[in-house]
């Protein structure tokens, strides 16, 4: 095996792919948790039916941003 | 099909129900048959690596070698190669997850034992419970607090109001999502796993017990039910070898410099 | 037999995701065997791809349970 020693940012190795989907995988799902969750409490409190939507796509459209920030830009 | 079964009288597809196994003896939740098989494999893994080792020779009999290269896999392909250079530390913590996860899964294939003791999901939220305070804890002592929770609140280089919109993303991920995928996803396997073998071997034995035309089709049921038993082999090697593999890339995560 | 439509319904969404990640990584795959030092190049491209995929995959499974 190689001599250099990996570390979390060296991406031209197969494990730290592994590791790089399973966090984009648990970026996503904790963005639109997050979000999601805030969004419906907002619509418990508000008696609206809208946030909820609202806030999905905010958590969504944040956790690509943060996919993006992490592993696109180079 | 589902629906044909459901209208047969007596059979009663698997159903989470056949998780929760009654008590062996007594009357309390303590003397399960995934506790006792917990403790059997920790029995089985130490009297397998004391033998193998106790009479250590430069020329290794079978025994020893099988004993070894366990070892070396999980020394060298996942310590040394994800962690680097401090990787010795943490070897005894990686061999431990990894050789008593394997043998649990293996469980769930073994004939008269047949139970993965991964698929009660308690055992999976201890797992990852302990790789979680390690994790943080080495990040901790070698970051220290303040520059660490800097580290995982605030990405560099994005404008200051974006930070109200990614900020508990991270704090969510790093302290809730990655303990809770980690112990899910072994335990989905497990649970997954086992009971698709009951529908394959409990469904076969029912159409045996059918009119004739049933009976001619329980050998194709049963001979998928034992080429899955192979492929869960496989997925339980592999789920044993991901967790192990997870926590490591924690470890050296934590371990690695900001850059 | 007694259960929600929603769980199917999610079932059939995640289809869609599913293939998409299948593509990506195939692409991915073959490009990286033809060209190894393209690799840096491509996986940005190829995260960004499985993420925006995946979105909608999650997104599906978390409306399975809100609505």
């Amino acid at each position: 095996m190689s001599e250099k020693t990996p570390n979390s940012g060296d991406l031209n190795n197969s494990k730290n792919e592994e590791n790089a989907l399973w966090s984009i995988v648990g970026y996503l799902l904790s963005g639109l948790v997050i979000w999601g969750g805030i969004g419906w409490g907002v619509d418990q409190w508000l008696d609206t039916s809208y946030f909820a939507l609202v806030g999905l796509l905010l958590g969504a459209g944040a956790s690509i941003y943060l996919v993006w920030l992490r592993f696109g830009r180079d | 099909m589902g629906v044909y079964l459901a209208s047969e009288d007596g059979f009663k597809p698997p159903s989470t129900a056949d998780f929760n196994l009654p008590p062996v003896f007594g009357d309390n939740p303590f003397t399960t048959k995934p506790v006792f098989l917990a403790f059997f494999s920790v029995i089985l893994i130490s009297v397998f690596f004391i033998l193998s080792a106790r009479k250590a020779a430069v020329v290794p009999s079978k025994f020893q070698f099988a004993g070894e290269s366990i070892y070396s896999f999980v020394r060298n392909d996942l310590a040394r190669d994800v962690i680097g250079h401090e990787f010795m530390r943490f070897v005894p913590y990686l061999f431990t997850l990894f050789t008593f996860i394997l043998t649990n899964n293996l469980f769930g294939i073994i004939p008269f034992l047949q139970f993965p003791t991964m698929s009660r999901v308690s055992f999976p939220y201890v797992l990852a419970l302990f790789t979680f305070v390690i994790f943080h804890y080495v990040a901790i002592k070698h970051k220290g607090l303040i520059a660490y929770l800097k580290e995982i609140m605030f990405m560099p280089g994005v404008p200051k109001p974006v930070y109200i919109l990614l900020t508990p993303i991270e704090i969510a991920t790093y302290f809730l999502v990655r303990p809770l995928t980690l112990s899910l996803r072994l335990f989905a396997n497990m649970f997954a796993g086992h009971l698709l073998l009951l529908v394959f071997i409990l469904g076969g034995e029912h159409l045996l017990q059918g009119v004739i035309g049933l009976k001619l089709v329980s050998p194709f049921a049963f001979a998928f039910g034992i080429a899955l038993t192979f492929f869960e082999f496989m997925v339980q090697c592999l789920q044993a070898y991901i967790f192990t593999l997870l926590t490591a890339l924690y470890i050296a995560g934590a371990l690695a410099d900001e850059h | 037999m007694t259960g929600t439509l929603n769980l199917v319904g999610y079932g059939l969404s995640a289809i869609g995701p599913a293939i998409a990640t299948g593509m990506i990584f195939a692409a991915y795959i073959s490009g990286v065997a033809r060209q190894p030092e393209a690799r840096s190049v491509l996986q940005p491209i190829a995260f960004l791809g499985f993420a925006l995929a995946e979105a909608l995959a999650l997104f599906g499974l978390v409306l399975a349970f809100v609505l």
